[in-house]
């Protein structure tokens, strides 16, 4: 689907949050440009790398030219070239857009046709709209940091900067309902995206936390032992068998005597029993390879087994959806929805091609 | 968007709402705040499970007697989160005047969502090509764990364990630990949500460009593994497995959650330059920090990022969560406190920006719920639906879009096909 390939996105970002839209842009067909400081966009710098290049940089940049401007003394250009686009994506505060003549209010101002989406950890109103953030600080004010670890350590922020990614996700399919709206009558629309906003609106059991003050607090691997982590010979799965037919299917699988007896044999006598049947489970799991449990996975029965990227990469499930890329010497996902071509790979800095 | 002036984008488009549990309901949910018309499709016998399998059902107000089920399924508080802003027709699917009212009201409709397991639709007869008969143009979204295709389709999926399927548990983790970690609760949902969204959104574009639908099928796994794509990347390369992060940074440092005073009281922190890491010398009381030659980079602050941890926490354990963030604000240092939800709820910032508003539930009363995403700020856009009780519009969505008059209705409903109470077996 290369439905944006009639627009032109400029993208002037620091984080994942506004690199994500620009990359899923990118995917779409639109002719992104990254605008880069002479030192390169902050996310160069995030290791582990592929040679000299950031993997955090060929993932999210994929797709986009490089055009590199000196703030100071090239803000007149950058301003055209903003001023000529179909879409602005920034995750500049509007504090410092406005510097350079590109804040939001301003710039609808001079051009009622371009698409404004602004996404920050914050948001452009509110009470914190000039605080400092980071996708950390998101998680933890979004509600997602307390539920995610151990409970009896401190809370766990999750892999890579998911509340950005999370926001850029947002950012982009705001960006693209504004694309729809410009379609019929030419205007241009500003979006405020906020990434804390969009933490706090993800967050599962907000609605029992608000409504009934049932506050849910963090739960390791395990909520219970029908639904939780496991180990197993070499790695790790997860049994789903919360629901009385589940709990059939479960049984069946496992086939141990001892998941007949009367202790488990209603949801509420399984609560009671928990580490009991725990520790059977466990027995059963760990006498289990990750392949094994492979098997009864795609048979449809209640469990899931832990993959790493590298299982990933050369599973057959990807392979027939044509989720990852081979670019040069490294591999890229695709964006997340059925496309037919390959990711472009990123530019180098000031690179147009 | 500008809902003040009714301009959203899907004003006029018609959604088929076949979804349960989270990340299919909230993709509808979505919808409906960018201006479509929902109509979420649940069977008297097989409703959607969110109503009635997570025990949050206790009614707020005052209840001397049980619940009956109806009553249950109406009141969940999952369940009317992730489908606000919906008319609800409770229509029997596996009777085949259900499955042709269902495929009559596709037929008045642009967009078509389901999430159930792969194979379902297939079996109830309401599956692409089915609905494609009934409207050559729609856009039919299937949301799963791995997608239609063999050999992992029949694979079960939920939103918290196709974190495990995804890579990104595997990633997780507290420092150097090796044990994984898992996300929240579910995360797959909403991730797979977003995704789907965008997708189904540039189909529109797509529709109204060239006339041509869509068949779109979503993976939740495809949607986690992406968003730690740089770690796929990597291993391609390099063929490493990293050492698990915590809370540190590859970069921002220092960063980490610290103790606070207070029971299970944190506070997160991130320097991400040198300039944040002035800041935080002087919010500190400890402005040599910044001059110090072992500390003057974020490499070098890596190194010594245990010693320079204890020196914070030796600060922010004497404060609370909120007044190490201030304090540290107030110097321009990113901080924030590690809020429960019910706190969320509470936060000042997100109120300004209307991010939950209060609405009336015929069942349960008065109840929060998040806003639209799209429109929040200093005029947020209001929440105009709550959820809807099983079956509450079906004389809404037969007279008003399917054009029956009150005795074919009348028909349906003493034949079981439409009903507007579930029919609950035992637990």
């Amino acid at each position: 689907m290369r439905v944006f390939d009639d627009l032109h996105v400029v993208e002037l970002s620091d984080t994942a949050a506004a690199a994500i839209a620009g990359r899923l842009c990118a995917d779409a067909g639109a002719d992104v440009t990254l605008v880069e400081p002479p030192a390169g966009h902050p996310l160069r710098r995030e290791g582990p790398c592929v040679g000299d290049d950031s993997t955090v940089h060929l993932h999210v940049n994929a797709g986009k030219h490089s055009r590199v401007f000196d703030f100071e003394t090239q803000a007149d250009e950058l301003r055209k070239l903003v001023e000529d686009a179909d879409v602005f994506l920034t995750d500049w505060p509007t504090s410092r857009l406005e510097r350079l003549g590109l804040g939001p209010t301003s710039l609808r101002d001079r051009v009622p046709s371009v698409i404004i989406t602004q996404v920050t950890h914050f948001g452009d109103y509110g009470p914190y709209r000039d605080y400092a953030g980071s996708n950390l600080v998101a998680l933890a004010l979004g509600g997602q940091l307390k539920i995610t670890g151990d409970p009896d350590r401190p809370p766990l922020s999750n892999y890579g900067a998911q509340a950005e990614y999370q926001a850029g996700l947002s950012a982009f399919a705001g960006t693209v309902a504004n694309v729809l709206l410009r379609d019929a009558d030419g205007r241009g629309d500003t979006l405020d995206i906020s990434v804390l906003d969009v933490v706090a609106t993800n967050s599962e059991h907000r609605g029992p936390a608000l409504n009934l003050g049932a506050v849910a607090n963090r739960a390791g691997l395990s909520v219970s032992a029908t639904y939780g982590v496991y180990p197993c010979a070499d790695g790790f799965v997860y049994l789903t068998a919360f629901a009385p037919p589940l709990w059939e299917r479960l049984k069946s699988m496992v086939g141990l005597p001892e998941l007949e007896k009367e202790r488990f044999a209603t949801q509420a006598a399984r609560l009671e029993n928990n580490d009991e049947l725990q520790a059977v489970l466990t027995g059963w799991t760990l006498s289990k390879t990750s392949d094994e449990l492979r098997g009864f996975a795609r048979r449809g029965d209640p469990l899931t087994v832990m993959e790493t990227p590298e299982r990933l990469l050369t599973s057959g499930q990807w392979r027939n959806r044509g989720v990852a890329h081979d670019i040069d010497g490294y591999s890229l996902l695709g964006p997340p929805w059925p496309h037919d071509d390959a990711p472009r790979p990123a530019p180098a800095l000031g690179e147009q091609a | 968007m500008d809902w003040r002036s009714g301009r959203l984008p899907l004003n006029g488009m018609r959604v088929v709402d076949w979804t349960v549990y989270w990340a299919g309901p909230f993709l509808g949910e979505m919808l409906h705040d960018l201006g479509a018309e929902v109509i979420k499709v649940e069977s008297p016998s097989n409703w959607d499970s969110m109503r009635t399998v997570i025990d949050v059902n206790r009614y707020a107000g005052d209840t001397a007697r049980p619940l009956t089920p109806q009553e249950r399924a109406n009141v969940n508080q999952h369940y009317n989160e992730w489908n606000r802003g919906k008319l609800s027709l409770g229509v029997e699917l596996t009777n085949p005047r259900g499955r042709q009212l269902m495929l009559d009201l596709a037929a008045k409709s642009d967009i078509f969502i389901e999430n159930h397991r792969p194979g379902a639709k297939e079996k109830l007869g309401v599956a692409y090509d089915d609905v494609c008969a009934a409207r050559p143009d729609v856009i039919y979204l299937s949301l799963s764990g791995y997608g239609q295709t063999p050999p992992e389709r029949d694979a079960m999926a939920l939103g918290a364990p196709v974190e495990l399927a995804s890579g990104l548990f595997s990633l997780n983790g507290y420092e150097d630990a090796d044990t994984p970690a898992k996300t929240g609760f579910s995360y797959g949902d909403p991730v797979g949500a977003l995704a789907a969204l965008s997708a189904l959104l540039l189909a529109v574009r797509k529709l109204r460009k060239a006339g041509e639908g869509s068949y779109l099928d979503i993976a939740m796994r495809d949607a986690l593994a992406f968003g730690a794509g740089a770690a796929f990347t990597d291993w391609s390369a390099n063929h490493e497995v990293r050492p698990r992060r915590g809370n540190r940074h590859p970069v921002f440092a220092p960063q980490g959650v610290y103790r606070c005073r207070g029971d299970d009281a944190w506070v997160a922190i991130s320097v991400r330059d040198d300039r944040d890491w002035q800041a935080l010398g002087d919010a500190l009381g400890v402005p040599d920090w910044y001059t110090d030659v072992r500390f003057s980079t974020s490499e070098e602050r890596r190194e010594s990022h245990d010693e320079i941890d204890a020196h914070i926490e030796g600060w922010t354990s004497q404060r609370e969560p909120r007044d190490a963030e201030e304090a540290l604000q107030r110097h321009g240092v990113p901080a924030g406190a590690v809020l429960d939800l019910r706190q969320v709820g509470d936060d000042q910032h997100l109120a300004a920006r209307g991010a939950f508003q209060e609405i009336e539930h015929p069942a349960f009363g008065r109840e929060v719920r998040a806003s639209s995403q799209w429109g929040r700020g200093e005029h947020p856009q209001p929440i105009d639906m709550p959820a809807p009780c099983f079956g509450q519009h079906n004389r809404d969505v037969l007279l008003g879009i399917l054009g029956m008059d009150d005795a074919a209705i009348e028909e349906l409903e003493r034949d079981g096909v439409v009903a507007s109470e579930i029919v609950a077996g035992e637990d």
